[in-house]
């Protein structure tokens, strides 16, 4: 494991920012740590790079506790997310900075600059100061000087929130490629979850401070363990029911009851559970969607045309409100349907 | 009449919107120049390559020459440090630290001499010590070099302490990560990034330094210094006879400021 955290928990003063939050990368792994902001991510990445000290845990880099060790000796390079190129150093000298530290010899430090300058295609703006530089390109310098040292990790804090979307597209599909490229061990931070699912190998998704789950980006959503990571990785519905029978697993939607064959859940007969799905995995029942099991009765309260399809909202008979996407030919508001779901794309979660 | 209107209305009619400031800052810049043209208009009549070749203005030029500089530095290398630890720590006790930093600024001058009489006076321990080791705190330019460095250190401590609070504490994290421990990082990164802010400070520090008379008159009125040179000669002579050494007092100030900000400035990008 090249990085791995043991329990951690850190507090500040008597607010708690993360507690005993596990997890561990693989080497040339990338892993997204994923999560609203506030929720403790940045707290993990000054712990993981050695600039604050975890109030309880441990850190471990290579399978060597590295909790007491500062930051300069512990190989993992990060990138914030507002720029910290030195401004009185061009560019090549903020790529060399790395690597006059570990005593890279003069002339194999310029190659080494050369070499990292050509992998982010700046090989032109050695001389130039980073104030000269766009947004887009500062970003790059500092992945390469991130990169020179050849760190055993590298932390990616939030690189791209700052850019505006075009930019971050373009520079997200190259941090991707520099990542497959050098096989560098990365841990990128984002709030956002269409960064996250499109650069990971894994998600490790962050809630007020605790780890919500962990695992692969398509598993995360299609199987959420936890209503929280099904509302935040994607959209999400969610409606109330309440557990009428057991074996099989039955429950009742406000008037309708919904027989669920494979949904192993222990939940006890008469507590409340919670069952979210996506927009897009409900529609509006006809002959051609027989293969959706269960069906549910809205009324249409509202249609809103969000260009590539429409957003129309539903309230079913527990009173809950429903947000189905919907192609083309949407319903009118105040007509009554039945919408068409199926079991597999319903997850049911427990009381708590 | 519509909303628009009476927007477009006031617009008309608005007086230009910094005349109230520009009066008032008209006002105390006059003040500070009626003076100051008032005494060099009386440059004509005083003779000041005379004035200044007496030994007596000769001895007080070359003692302030040499004391002030050694205050700047003193409190420079002292002070940068802790200006560093009050912009990026906060530990217990920091406002009272903050308190000391500041005392010097609001003790008036001569007060806080007699404060260092009463610590490193010849007839407490550690100046009696001082004495017998062959270095008199008092009556002495190291007694000078006291008063000036109590007077004049807090300027550059505050100026430095915000130059520092101005970088970006994650350059320094940037700096730690990529394998330069503390020392090396303040040295690379802190310290050239708070430079505009740490000359400006030592400026100050060596004007209020060579220009210092309370505090230096009460630990050492003699041997002279400009300042209390200047004291003596208006009281023997009146306004004329300070002409010439306040005139070279002035010049050496104005040098000073001119040499560092040419010699230590900054180069491009940080300014931004």
């Amino acid at each position: 494991m090249r990085l791995e955290l043991d329990s951690l928990t850190h507090r500040y003063g008597n607010e708690p920012a993360v507690d005993d939050v596990s997890f561990g990368l693989e080497s040339g792994e990338l892993v997204a740590l994923l999560g609203p902001s506030g929720c403790g991510k940045t707290t993990l990445v000054q712990a993981i790079a050695g600039h604050i000290h975890p109030t309880a845990g441990r850190v471990l880099l290579r399978g060597a506790d590295v909790t007491d060790v500062p930051a300069e000796s512990r190989q993992v390079s990060v990138v914030f997310q507002q720029s910290t190129l030195f401004p009185h150093m061009t560019v090549s000298e903020n790529v060399a900075y790395g690597l006059a530290a570990r005593d890279t010899g003069s002339e194999r430090r310029d190659e080494v600059v050369s070499e990292y300058l050509e992998l982010v295609d700046l090989r032109d703006q050695r001389g130039a100061y980073p104030s000269e530089l766009s947004g887009g390109q500062r970003r790059r310098v500092e992945l390469a000087r991130a990169l020179a040292p050849q760190p055993d990790l590298l932390v990616l804090d939030e690189p791209l929130s700052a850019l505006d979307r075009t930019l971050r597209e373009q520079l997200r599909d190259e941090i991707a490629r520099i990542q497959r490229e050098t096989g560098v061990t990365t841990l990128f931070v984002t709030h956002d979850q269409e960064e996250a699912m499109t650069l990971a190998d894994r998600l490790v998704v962050m809630n007020d401070g605790t780890v919500s789950g962990i695992g692969e980006p398509r598993t995360l959503y299609e199987s959420p363990p936890t209503p929280f990571i099904a509302s935040f990785l994607g959209r999400s519905n969610t409606f109330s029911a309440t557990v009428i029978d057991q074996q099989p697993l039955t429950i009742a939607v406000g008037e309708t009851e919904i027989t669920l064959n494979g949904s192993q859940k222990d939940v006890s007969t008469g507590s409340t559970v919670t069952c979210h799905v996506r927009p897009r995995d409900i529609s509006f029942r006809d002959s051609a969607n027989d293969g959706a099991n269960l069906s549910l009765a809205a009324e249409i309260t509202r249609v809103v045309d969000i260009g590539t399809h429409y957003d129309v909202t539903v309230r079913i008979d527990t009173g809950d409100e429903l947000v189905v996407e919907c192609a083309g030919n949407p319903p009118a508001v105040g007509e009554s349907l039945s919408l068409a779901l199926s079991e597999r794309q319903m997850t049911v979660f427990g009381p708590g | 009449m519509s909303l628009t209107e009476v927007f477009h209305g006031r617009r008309t009619s608005r007086t230009p919107e910094l005349l109230v400031p520009a009066v008032l800052g008209g006002l105390i810049l006059l003040y500070f120049a009626l003076p100051f043209v008032a005494f060099l208009s009386r440059t004509g009549t005083a003779n000041v390559v005379a004035g200044l070749s007496t030994p007596e203005s000769q001895t007080a030029i070359r003692n302030s020459l040499l004391t002030a500089p050694i205050s700047t530095a003193i409190s420079t290398v002292l002070g940068v440090p802790l200006a560093y630890i009050l912009a990026r720590r906060s530990f217990p006790g920091k406002r009272l630290v903050e308190a000391v930093v500041i005392l010097p600024l609001i003790v008036p001058p001569v007060v806080g001499g007699a404060m260092i009489i009463t610590a490193v006076g010849r007839f407490t321990p550690i100046g009696a010590a001082a004495t017998a080791a062959g270095i008199p705190l008092t009556d002495s330019l190291v007694g000078v070099i006291l008063a000036q460095t109590f007077v004049a250190a807090p300027f550059v401590i505050i100026t430095a302490r915000a130059g520092f609070g101005a970088v970006d504490e994650r350059l320094e994290q940037a700096s730690r990560s990529l394998g330069y421990g503390p020392l090396s990082t303040f040295w690379n990164v802190s310290l050239p990034l708070a430079r505009g802010a740490i000359l400006a400070g030592v400026i100050l520090t060596f004007a209020r330094a060579i220009g210092e008379f309370g505090a230096t008159m009460m630990v050492a009125y003699n041997p002279r210094t400009m300042p209390t040179r200047i004291w003596v000669d208006f009281i023997t002579g009146g306004i004329d006879a300070i002409v010439p050494l306040a005139l070279a007092l002035l010049g050496i100030t104005l040098a000073v400021l001119a040499a560092v900000q040419r010699f230590g400035r900054v180069p491009t990008v940080i300014e931004r």
